[in-house]
């Protein structure tokens, strides 16, 4: 068997090529005996199991997939219905209770302008959510079409998209955040994420680029072509099922950085601005009083970690659900 | 006995469950003698090598049991610094796939010539001069200056012949070749044959070869052992077992090699699929896919039965297999 | 089996890829002569059997065949007509006709997508080759044919082993009906056990539907056991063919002499009176074709002609007085039928 890794039980895997199972193999050994032409075997219906299905089989059972995804249900539901937990609203501050620390109804304290901490960590999920999940279906939409096509039907196609996503990783981003965000009067989320789309659509393009390219070289392609398919139907039947899984991994995980930058640039001053409720305008508004009033710099700063750290776990989990060979 | 693997048994732990790769395999190899390993892909053949060798991979694979006595030593109980200056010393492997077994960013003569710094202790300068002389044995054309060249800018054949110099620098006692030929072209194939054979005369080197390959078992093996899910189901002197063959299974893989003294025609088939390392099949494992198998063989695990001196079987109707033959 | 009339007819083949250098402006610096002038006729109902080592060009071929390339020179003839320059409508209804069986089950099958999506995906690219209600029935009929269970349509490839899932690749070949089967060493990836299960499999299919094949492979004895006619290619190029009888046990050029004898025989008896013929060095690269006869670098028997003069295949002059069987194509200056009487037993 060539070209298999030495720990892998010769024919153990062979049957899974594409990390899949080999509960059948026995079973199947008595039907195949069958002759050609021959009356029609009656073996037992084994359930169908995609490779998707296979994944989700594996990920039910990952505990770091059950956490993950957990915490960002909840942060989906705090997004779309922040008042369900905190009814107040996150705009209305009394100046004379700065940085007050926590009392009944307001657990998390208040900050500097004398705001709810409680409030505004629960209503800036919205924020970050929102430029995170607008950011990263644009970045994939973006990338996945550009790098799949340069990818697909290589050439002067291939040759002009690799240069111009190489210059766009030559830039900076928190230099690129700086100049262009601060022409920017706008107070809404779009021109973060615009941003966020502009600078993060090569990585998806390079990542789709190769998965295309992989995918590409398979017989199974070639099978298609020999029959006289279409390249759109070889794209979208044969090449893009195989080549999204990376894409997914990579889109998760960059979904996580996406709110990190969010929060970064807001933190810089030229992200979201007030009264846009965000963790970063908070964490930036709350480090001045670090040493006297902790809370308000911790929860916006504690929830902002967790968010991040849980898309990325997220990832991490459907990578190795995906690609169980990776492990 | 040089090498004498004895009722080892190995699995591996995997997501979907244990595979049990190899289940009580017992062989020997005389010093000077080639044994041939013969099996399908899930044998076994390959892990049994590796866990001779002391490179299984661990985990996921595990040795559960058995002795690997090598010039009357266990290899099993041995420390790990004490194995690692048997191999390449004593005991040495030829891989499969030489372009992956080498590594590309050291010219050959730096990679053969780290066997003697390392082993011998020799100098840099004298480490190259046996590198040279190595390539030379092997029939490396040019050797005094190829020494310089890196494995990519060798043919696959010239490739398998630097991994042959690289097995025999230090004249090992034992050579385990796993399927050294399998990657070449038939040319080469008999090519590198013919060097491993030549050399084994010379240094009377054990050779293990690890083949799925019955025409290069039948033109250098001196012993056969045929493995079938984990197991050896027969072993005898290489003459005995294509003249008669004493299991269903080896009479199953003569009969369904094309062969090219033998003109078209129907070819003989073993029916069914090799077997699952995850639910090997009770009794004798090969009884789904046997002609002769019967409800016996359903709930026995037939033993290995001495057919003759040097022969044995582990089929439990293994008279009614040589007799068919005749 | 064996009839005279040609369905495929391939005269002057030529593949080139050319090799280049420079990043903006490319110069062509040579070409990788991967096929470089290869003729051949398949008969209806025939197999012709094509064999040669790694390089030799004959997966190239096979992809010529199927128009997965397009040639550098050349003409492919099916039933008389051309199909190298064929409009892509056109093409496409040549691509019925002929269908190709891949190397390796385990690549040649897309995971994402159901047997029954596979093997019935010729009938949605060529929807008039069966009415949409019909599909599923004839799905199933061919899992049938292959020796699969019918109701294995919903699993998918990776449930298979690698026999099996050979099978639904000669199933998702046979959908469209085709005349023609190119299949690329279709057994070479199997287990010894399995091949001939494949390989009788592909037999019994021919007689059932009266296909043609050209069956590719490096494996003398596999090509032995299905082929009715046997082509040897070295370096791009067909070094001698002729029937079953005429290659085997008559072969008068000196490469297919020599890979005769050195494929292993199952059969230690054997071994000492076997005279085998063992080559010196490599492969040349198709990127550097030796001038004249491009064997001599290993050929035993070169001489100062071989270098200048490069030898056709024809019939050779010596050979054809004689007649009998080593009088067929063999494109050697000094061919003889020296393997005559010596026994490959």
């Amino acid at each position: 068997m060539p070209e298999q890794p030495p720990y892998e039980p010769e024919g153990a895997m062979a049957a899974t090529g594409t990390g899949g199972t080999m509960d059948l193999a026995a079973s199947e050994a008595t039907t195949l005996e069958k002759t050609p032409g021959g009356p029609g075997g009656t073996g037992p219906e084994g359930k169908p199991r995609s490779l998707w299905s296979d994944a989700w089989h594996d990920l039910r059972r990952n505990p770091v997939f059950l956490a993950s995804a957990l915490v960002i249900l909840f942060l989906v539901v705090l997004a779309i219905r922040p008042s369900l937990i905190a009814p107040g609203n996150p705009l209305s501050c009394d100046l004379s209770k700065a940085l007050d620390g926590s009392r009944a109804g307001h657990p998390f304290g208040y900050d500097g302008q004398g705001c709810d901490v409680y409030t505004r960590t629960v209503h800036g999920a919205r924020t970050s959510v929102t430029v995170g999940v607008c950011a990263t279906l644009g970045v994939a939409l973006l990338g996945s079409v550009l790098g799949g096509l340069a990818g697909y039907f290589g050439r002067g196609w291939d040759a002009v998209l690799s240069r111009i996503t190489d210059t766009f990783f030559a830039i900076p981003v928190l230099l690129g955040g700086l100049v262009l965000l601060s022409v920017v009067t706008s107070t809404t989320v779009w021109p973060v994420v615009g941003f966020i789309v502009l600078l993060g659509w090569p990585q998806i393009s390079r990542i789709a680029r190769g998965a295309v390219i992989t995918a590409k070289q398979n017989d199974y392609v070639l099978a298609a072509r020999a029959l006289g398919a279409s390249d759109s139907r070889i794209l979208l039947r044969h090449i893009a099922p195989n080549a999204v899984a990376p894409v997914i991994v990579v889109a998760t995980i960059a979904l996580g950085t996406y709110i990190a930058l969010e929060a970064t640039l807001s933190y810089l001053g030229v992200g979201l601005k007030p009264p846009s409720v965000s963790w970063g305008i908070d964490i930036s508004a709350a480090s001045p009083y670090i040493r006297n009033a902790p809370h308000a710099l911790l929860w916006p700063s504690g929830a902002l970690a967790i968010t991040v750290l849980a898309f990325i776990m997220l990832g991490d989990a459907v990578r190795d659900a995906l690609d169980p060979k990776l492990r | 006995m040089l090498l004498e693997v004895r009722d080892l048994h190995v699995e591996f732990r995997t997501r979907d469950g244990i595979a049990q790769a190899v289940n009580g395999v017992s062989y020997g190899v005389d010093a000077g003698e080639t044994l041939a390993v013969l099996g399908e892909s899930g044998s076994g053949k390959s892990v049994t090598a590796q866990a001779v060798m002391g490179i299984l991979d661990s985990p996921p694979g595990r040795i559960t049991g058995g002795q690997i006595l090598f010039q009357g030593r266990d290899l099993l109980r041995l420390k790990e610094e004490e194995r690692r200056r048997i191999r390449g010393a004593e005991l040495a492997m030829i891989f499969q796939d030489a372009l992956s077994a080498l590594n590309p960013v050291l010219t050959v003569g730096d990679q053969l010539g780290e066997m003697f710094i390392v082993h011998r202790g020799m100098s840099r300068k004298d480490a190259r001069a046996h590198a040279v002389a190595l390539m030379d044995r092997v029939h490396i054309p040019g050797a005094a200056h190829r020494v310089r060249d890196y494995p990519h800018q060798f043919s696959g054949g010239m490739r398998q012949r630097i991994m042959i110099a690289m097995a025999l620098a230090l004249e090992p006692a034992l050579i385990i070749a796993d399927e050294p030929t399998t990657a070449l072209d038939v040319t080469v194939q008999a090519q590198v044959m013919d060097l491993l054979a030549e050399l084994r005369r010379e240094y009377r080197m054990g050779l293990v070869l690890i083949t799925h390959d019955l025409g290069v078992v039948a033109d250098v093996a001196d012993r056969i052992a045929v493995m079938y899910a984990g197991r050896v189901v027969e072993s005898a002197p290489v003459h005995d077992i294509y003249k008669a063959p004493a299991h269903p299974y080896t009479r199953g893989l003569l009969d369904s090699v094309p062969r090219l003294d033998q003109k078209g025609g129907r070819l003989y088939a073993i029916k069914g699929l090799p077997p699952n390392l995850m639910a090997i099949p009770s009794g004798c494992a090969f009884h789904p896919r046997c002609p002769l198998a019967r409800d016996v063989c359903r709930t026995d695990v037939p033993p290995l039965h001495t057919v003759a001196k040097n022969r044995a079987s582990a089929c439990h109707f293994w008279k009614e297999c040589l007799h068919d033959r005749d | 089996m064996t009839g005279t009339e040609p369905i495929l007819e391939v005269s002057g083949l030529v593949k080139h890829y050319p090799l280049t250098r420079g990043i903006l402006v490319k110069k062509q610096i040579g070409a990788v002569r991967a096929v470089d002038g290869v003729d051949f006729t398949l008969g209806r109902g025939e197999t012709l059997g094509i064999v040669g080592e790694s390089g030799c060009g004959k997966s190239t071929v096979a992809r010529l065949l199927v128009s997965l390339e397009k040639p550098t020179a050349g003409a492919i003839r099916y039933r008389g007509e051309d199909i190298t320059g064929l409009s892509p409508r056109a093409l496409k209804a040549v691509r019925r006709n002929i269908q190709m069986v891949f190397q390796d089950p385990y690549t040649s099958l897309n995971p994402r997508m159901t047997v029954g999506d596979i093997i019935g995906e010729p009938y949605e690219i060529h929807p008039e080759a069966a009415p949409r209600g019909d599909r599923r029935r004839r799905v199933r009929d061919l899992l049938d044919v292959v020796g699969l269970n019918p109701e294995y349509i919903n699993r998918y490839p990776h449930q298979f082993s690698g026999g099996q899932r050979q099978r639904i690749g000669i199933a998702r070949g046979l959908a469209l009906r085709p005349e023609i089967i190119v299949a690329d060493e279709p057994v070479s990836a199997l287990d010894v056990s399995v091949q001939a299960q494949v390989i009788n499999l592909l037999a019994g299919l021919q007689e059932e539907f009266g296909l043609s094949y050209v069956f590719i492979a490096h494996d003398l004895s596999i090509v032995r056991h299905i082929s009715d006619r046997v082509a040897v290619m070295y370096l791009g190029r067909i070094v001698e063919q002729g029937s079953h009888t005429e290659i085997y046990d008559h072969p008068t050029h000196p490469y297919t002499q020599a890979l005769l004898s050195a494929v292993p025989v199952p059969d230690p008896e054997a071994r000492e009176h076997r005279e085998r013929i063992i080559l010196g060095g490599d492969v040349p690269s198709p990127a550097h074709i030796p001038s004249g006869c491009r064997f001599r670098t290993r050929c035993w028997k070169a001489q100062e002609r071989c270098v200048r003069e490069v030898p056709l295949l024809a019939v050779p002059e010596t050979l054809r007085t004689a007649g009998g069987p080593a009088a067929h194509d063999s494109a050697c200056h000094f061919a003889e039928n020296s393997l005559a009487g010596r026994e490959l037993r």
